[in-house]
């Protein structure tokens, strides 16, 4: 399979006379892994996702898939993209069936290869049947046959937005899993408020936010990057909270998990760290003195404050 | 700017995961025409407005033919002067209200339907050029409008060989008609298209297509006619040349008197006029249409 690419070069994004939906966003990824891209509603995802496939019009820079513009040659930008933006719906009128056919052979595909196709979306995302029209599917179920569709022909890259939206628990966890098994040869961006989610399956994360990257790192040094500021402090008894302000000088903050257990920010160094420890065996006996183990989802919350709001 | 190469050696996923043996083979923008007709032809083949519209024309033209049934051969026969070719351009003198109606269902939302549903997430992300994805929509609406516009021209020819014979009717006429019903509905259609490249919303893209067509051009062209001036630039007025290539008594200008020294003039194109200004509209509408779709954004 060829590596795929997508790249943005200081991309930015203006509707009419209003504020900016994106400003001077770039990344570029190549090759495969999956990329998690984050940030709250409005943060300008989805209108990145838009810019990538040519649905928007870059107001400056550029965005490009395997090295082609979408806005100056789509049929050759998205040869090798499947993409998932929005709730894309197939007509109401056609069946699932038809509703893929005509992505495969847009696609390039001959009639076998469709239906071989067909059979690998069915295993991997349990299609509802193939004869059942469009119009009748539930909203998972069409989420599960736009997902198939932007598998069809096995393009090298994926953009999906929020590609799990509408789906139930289960099947979820079955798109997880596809995607945890298509990252290793395929680039996905992937675009989710379900941290837990971006966490479990990429390998990278961009965070962004008021149409800003504020982050971009591996997954797992961002959450270390935090948990560096961070321990979880647990006594064999109960502590109360006057005790506890004794840290007050060294913590930016104590929070109680629990009666025995607290968690206490603090700058970061090793010097801070130690004397946090002395204090608290002075408090009673400690039974566990340890990073905590922070989620994405707090790196995230930690990061998005820092922003001013008229940035 | 930030470059990350994430993974450049190629792994192996599990198998069910691969697409195996999945070779693409280039596909040209005439095969992409070609599949986009079938697309959409299906789904319009499917949709209620489909059926409504051509059991509605089935209905008033069985009626129109079974009112004249009823009448009798001879008094049919006195009415229309003893001339199927008459008979056919006074039963056809609805086809250009048809084409209209089927122009607005099949062309009114054919494009805005990508950017106020989901439907253009679907199909915009599919390697597929745009105005090529246009021409195949169009092709489409075309060949539903003229199954519309078939249906009427069927009764109208079943009706005239029932009362004057089938040696008896103008056959090279009635192909010519057919053949400006044709171009019609493709001038149509371009405004339509037009019309849809433009709005937003579909419901507001078919009424302001028959209102465009139907009631904006007849009253424009009754004012214009009023003043004494020649209709040329009317759709409406073009469409004339359909019923007119079957009249006999063909008259391309009609002086009515109104009163002293007051006069109505009444224009009918003629066939060349009629094909002229249709071909014109597909010209000048088709290529505004592909000019903003290509342009337009998904902004919801």
């Amino acid at each position: 399979m060829t590596m795929g690419s997508f790249e943005v070069s200081g991309l930015s994004k203006q509707f009419g006379t209003g504020p900016p939906v994106l400003k001077d966003v770039s990344f570029r990824y190549e090759g495969s892994g999956a990329i998690g891209y984050l940030g709250p509603n409005g943060a300008g995802k989805t209108t990145t996702l838009k810019l990538l496939v040519g649905l928007l019009r870059p107001s400056q820079g550029h965005a490009f898939l395997n090295g082609v513009e979408a806005t100056a040659n789509r049929k050759h930008a998205l040869w090798d993209v499947g993409a998932v933006i929005e709730t894309p719906e197939p007509y109401p009128t056609l069946n699932v069936l038809e509703a893929l056919d005509v992505v495969g052979r847009a696609r390039g595909l001959t009639h076998d290869e469709i239906d071989r196709e067909v059979d690998r979306c069915h295993s991997l995302l349990d299609l509802p049947p193939l004869g059942q029209r469009i119009g009748w599917l539930s909203k998972g179920q069409r989420q599960r046959v736009s997902l198939a569709a932007s598998l069809m022909g096995d393009p090298p890259v994926l953009l999906l937005d929020e590609p799990t939206s509408g789906l139930d628990p289960a099947e979820r966890v079955l798109v997880r899993r596809m995607l945890n098994g298509l990252k290793r040869d395929h680039l996905i961006l992937m675009s989710s408020h379900q941290m837990f989610e971006v966490a479990e399956v990429c390998d990278q994360v961009i965070f962004l936010h008021r149409g800003q990257v504020l982050l971009q790192d591996r997954v797992d040094r961002v959450a270390e990057r935090i948990r560096s500021r961070q321990v979880d402090v647990e006594f064999e008894r109960p502590v109360p909270v006057t005790a506890m302000s004794r840290l007050g000088e060294l913590a930016a903050e104590v929070v109680a998990v629990s009666e025995r257990r607290w968690r206490i920010l603090f700058d970061g160094t090793d010097s801070t760290r130690v004397q946090l420890l002395r204090i608290c065996q002075e408090l009673g006996p400690v039974s566990q003195f340890a990073n905590s183990s922070l989620l994405l989802e707090e790196a995230y919350l930690e990061l998005i404050p820092k922003v001013p709001e008229d940035s | 700017m930030m470059v990350d190469a994430i993974n450049t050696e190629s792994t192996t996923s599990p198998d069910s995961l691969v697409a195996r043996g999945v070779s693409r083979h280039r596909t040209s923008d005439f095969e992409h025409w070609r599949i986009v007709t079938a697309h959409q032809l299906g789904h319009y083949l499917r949709t209620n407005r489909f059926y409504g519209l051509l059991g509605f024309v089935s209905l008033v033209s069985a009626l129109t033919l079974a009112s004249e049934i009823n009448a009798g051969v001879t008094a049919v026969q006195v009415q229309q002067l003893f001339k199927s070719s008459e008979y056919l351009s006074n039963f056809l003198v609805y086809t250009g209200l048809w084409v209209v109606l089927a122009a607005a269902f099949f062309g009114g939302d054919a494009l805005s339907v990508d950017f106020s549903t989901g439907a253009g997430y679907y199909m915009l992300v599919l390697p597929i050029r745009r105005p090529v994805l246009l021409a195949g929509r169009y092709a489409a609406a075309s060949l539903v409008t003229l199954a519309i516009v078939g249906t009427s021209y069927a009764f109208a020819t079943a009706g005239a060989i029932y009362f004057f014979g089938a040696p008896s009717i103008p056959w090279n006429l009635l192909a010519g008609s057919l053949g400006l019903a044709v171009m019609f509905s493709l001038a149509a259609l371009s405004v339509a298209f037009c019309v849809s490249a433009f709005i937003r919303t579909p419901a507001a893209g078919v009424l302001i297509t028959v209102l465009a067509l139907y009631v904006g051009f007849t009253t424009l062209q009754s004012v214009v006619e009023l003043a004494g001036i020649e209709p040329w630039f009317s759709l409406t007025y073009a469409g004339g040349a359909m019923a007119a290539i079957l009249d006999t008594d063909f008259v391309h200008i009609q002086t009515i008197p109104l009163g002293e020294d007051q006069y109505y003039t009444i224009w009918v194109a003629t066939v060349l006029e009629g094909l002229e200004i249709m071909a014109a509209y597909v010209a000048v509408f088709l290529p505004l249409s592909a000019y903003l779709y290509q342009r337009k954004e998904s902004t919801g």
